[in-house]
């Protein structure tokens, strides 16, 4: 035992050393995820993208189209960067994707809405740019709408009804809706809290198993098998627990910058979420030694594999597309990446703060995903004994 | 084989031999290329969520909140899965992931209506996704909408006529119309944007890989120390030939055959498409061979260049709307073809705009392509300088 342990400690070094010689390795591992943190956290700092471009067409151009475009431009996610008469000019800025989307008031508007003929007005929204328009598409929705109550409100007051009747008639159901665990509908909460650990999880995989081809790749894979005296564990032990120390750092790094400084909801503590952080980093550690030893060696096999699937990994992992949306067989394809259930775990415990015991099934997939490569450490033996890097 | 003569066809026949006889470079040149737009595209496919299941609480038990549970279920949207008694119920199968959304109907709904004042409905969304909340809320809110119409007419308002309802019922009338995107769905919305960005990865890594090789191979060396490469325009004309062409087919294969396969928009003209995937290509090429000299083992370039693809996706301005993107990171972009390319190609194979409509774009891939071909000049002229010298030293 105590020997293996210092088998162990010894491959570790070794390990640490290599890392100081190859400076790209520094870079992925500890630059780019923080890189990464920069750049996702700072890119939709606003979280809901407010004050959109887009056009306004009023072809009719009257004092009632003028105080609907005004109120139209106080809404919280619409600037009218462009006020044209010619809908050709506005279609034409939103080809040049100058404006999301178009308003447009057409032309006898006003003469319509007061002889009760009716008037209609259009906006356009470009979905090509899905999340903008969107939102753009919410705020002329809610306008035109309420355009039209406006113009009831204006006769019943002329009636003598008062605003709660006129209210109730006017909109007698609400809905009021309640987005539980993130009510503000903050983007950067539901996006920066994946992509980080998302990529972090990739570069893990990677790193995994670049860092035990290169071995081959050196031709020295005999000299570290003698260092471990033929047992597999010790020597994949030693070579992978610098890197989990280390990723599981970055990714508490992570936790304490979301959830303490930059305060995304976490209903469930830092701790926990430090906890399951470190589950992420030992399953995405598991994924890539499980394909390592899928192709035992051949480390650019590997890294090909790792890299196909773990950007893969960003689709099926369901937090912009959902998973309940997709095929049957990509439903069950999810199910074997780390972050499709780090993702589910995250929802239950910090965006929820449900019980635990509703997510053993995500926990026990990341458990099993770690301790997978265990029953094909034959493969890595062999690979030690008998396999050369093929150029 | 025997050789062709002028340097640039060596070169380009050396590359092309080189690249087919390498199964490493074959699968990011051409597997990647061809399968991973089909995998995309089916991933996304679906375009939207439907029949999402949701459950009901009914506290009123009128024939009017009945009314609107009916509605409900029967919008294309969401699928009423499970009533329930009480909250506690409603949330458990929340937890459970058996729904992924609660309507909540309140005892005294029915009675405010029928009192003429405004009655609330609680709408409670799981954010697992956003577009989750999204597709509950567009479900409940048009069923409200247009019960609160038929009230507004039957009860609360005395019209005598058939076109004195429809008026009070619409005073104004809207259309929306989602442009270029029919569907408002996924794929159409994604999977352009992807595809440039496919390319462009695709090419990094093909060329990092064989880059990578020459310098194991030819001791840290990206030339084969031979006679044949000593014109660093040769060299870079060749070797970028080489990749350009395959990736032009690639280019069509996605922008023609991909995007029929999966009725993705395609209201690009063909000449136009051309005229936007030569500057995009080219500069997607030069940056690859530019970049790539910066590796020295070929698996660095795996390391370096795949983790880049989800940022620089968000960098395009696509998925993130551009006009939301901090200054600084629209600089950051601005270095990359994909953040032109994949805004260039949306625009004209999705909004068919014309070359004139996005030259901004086109002007910039151009520029890109001339910098970074200037950037490979310079570096394989380092290179031979470096080349000449060892062999002068052995």
């Amino acid at each position: 035992m105590l020997t293996a342990l210092k088998d162990i400690w010894k491959i570790a070094r070794r390990e640490l050393r290599g890392f100081g010689r190859r400076p790209i390795f520094l870079v992925i591992m500890i630059l780019a995820p923080l890189g990464f943190l920069w750049l996702f956290t700072s890119m939709m700092s606003a979280g809901l993208p407010t004050k959109l471009p887009a056009a306004l067409v009023d072809e009719d151009d009257t004092h009632v189209t003028r105080q609907l475009t005004r109120i139209l431009g106080t809404m919280e996610e619409t600037n009218f960067v462009l006020q044209t008469k010619s809908f050709t000019e506005a279609r034409q800025a939103m080809q040049r994707g100058e404006v999301y989307g178009i308003f447009r008031i057409p032309k006898g508007t006003t003469e319509a809405a007061l002889t009760q003929r009716q008037p209609v007005i259009s906006f356009y929204t470009n979905d090509t740019y899905y999340i903008a328009a969107s939102l753009l598409m919410k705020d002329m929705r809610k306008m035109s709408e309420m355009a039209g109550l406006a113009m009831t409100r204006a006769v019943m007051r002329a009636k003598g009804y008062t605003d709660s009747q006129i209210m109730g008639t006017l909109q007698p159901i609400v809905v009021e809706s309640h987005p539980l665990g993130n009510p503000h509908l903050n983007y950067s909460v539901v996006l920066s809290n994946l992509l980080v650990p998302g990529l972090l999880m990739l570069v893990i995989m990677l790193t995994t198993s670049y860092s035990l081809g290169i071995e081959w790749k050196r031709d020295r894979q005999k000299k570290l098998y003698q260092m471990g005296r033929g047992n597999v564990a010790v020597i994949v032990l030693g070579k992978l627990l610098p890197q989990t120390v280390l990723y599981t750092i970055i990714f508490w790094l992570i936790d304490f910058i979301f959830y303490g400084y930059l305060q995304f909801p976490c209903q469930c503590g830092i701790p926990r979420m430090m906890l399951w952080g470190l589950l992420a980093v030992l399953s995405s550690q598991g994924f890539g030694l499980l394909l390592f030893e899928a192709f035992p060696g051949q480390m650019r096999m590997a890294m090909s594999a790792c890299s196909l699937l773990g950007v893969m990994q960003f689709s099926l992992a369901g937090f912009s597309f959902p998973v309940s949306a997709m095929d049957a067989p990509f439903q069950w394809l999810a199910n074997i990446f780390p972050l499709h259930h780090y993702f589910l775990i995250y929802v239950n415990q910090c965006l929820n703060g449900y019980h635990i015991s509703y997510a053993w099934m995500n926990v026990t997939a990341l458990v099993l995903i770690f301790l997978l490569p265990q029953l094909f450490a034959f493969r890595l033996k062999d690979a030690f004994l008998y396999k050369e890097y093929k150029a | 084989m025997k050789f062709p003569k002028f340097p640039i066809l060596h070169v380009w026949w050396d590359e092309l031999c080189e690249l087919v006889k390498d199964e490493g470079i074959l699968i990011f040149v051409i597997l990647l290329p061809l399968a991973y737009p089909l995998l995309y595209a089916m991933i996304y496919n679906n375009e939207t969520q439907r029949e999402l299941p949701i459950c009901v609480v009914d506290d009123c038990m009128t024939d009017r909140s009945r009314e609107f549970i009916r509605r409900v279920d029967a919008t294309p949207e969401v699928v009423v899965a499970a009533h329930c008694t009480n909250m506690e119920e409603a949330q458990k199968l929340m937890r459970r992931r058996d729904v992924f959304g609660i309507l909540r109907i309140p005892r005294e709904f029915d009675m405010r209506l029928w009192r003429g004042q405004q009655a609330v409905v609680g709408l409670y969304s799981d954010l697992t996704s956003m577009l989750y909340y999204k597709v509950e809320y567009l479900a409940v809110i048009n069923v409200a909408q247009e019960m609160n119409r038929n009230i507004k007419v039957r009860e609360r308002q005395e019209n005598i006529t058939a076109r004195e309802e429809e008026l009070a019922r619409w005073p104004i009338r809207f259309e929306e119309v989602k442009l270029y995107n029919p569907a408002g769905g996924f794929a159409a919305f994604l999977i352009p944007a992807v595809l440039m960005l496919i390319l462009q990865q695709a090419l990094c890594l093909g060329v990092g890989m064989s880059m990578g090789r020459s310098r194991e191979r030819f001791r840290g060396l990206v030339i084969p120390p031979t006679r044949h490469y000593k014109n660093t325009l040769a060299i870079v004309l060749g070797k970028g030939l080489v990749h350009f062409m395959l990736f032009m087919l690639m280019g069509i294969y996605m922008a023609v055959c991909v995007t029929r396969w999966f009725g993705l928009p395609q209201l690009g003209h063909f000449t136009e498409l051309l005229g936007f995937l030569v500057p995009y290509l080219l500069a997607c090429t030069y940056m690859a061979i530019f970049w790539s000299s910066f590796i020295f083992r070929r698996e660095d370039c795996i390391l370096l260049f795949v983790f880049m693809s989800i940022p620089l996706l968000f960098l395009t301005g696509v998925s993130w709307p551009g006009a939301s993107i901090p200054p600084f990171w629209k600089v950051v972009g601005t270095i990359f073809p994909s953040t032109w390319g994949a805004n260039a190609y949306v625009r004209i194979q999705g909004m068919g705009a014309s070359l004139g409509d996005c030259h901004r774009e086109i002007l910039n891939l151009w520029i890109l392509a001339g910098v970074y071909f200037l950037l490979s000049c310079f570096m394989y002229m380092f290179e031979i300088r470096k080349a000449v010298g060892r062999t002068v030293l052995e």
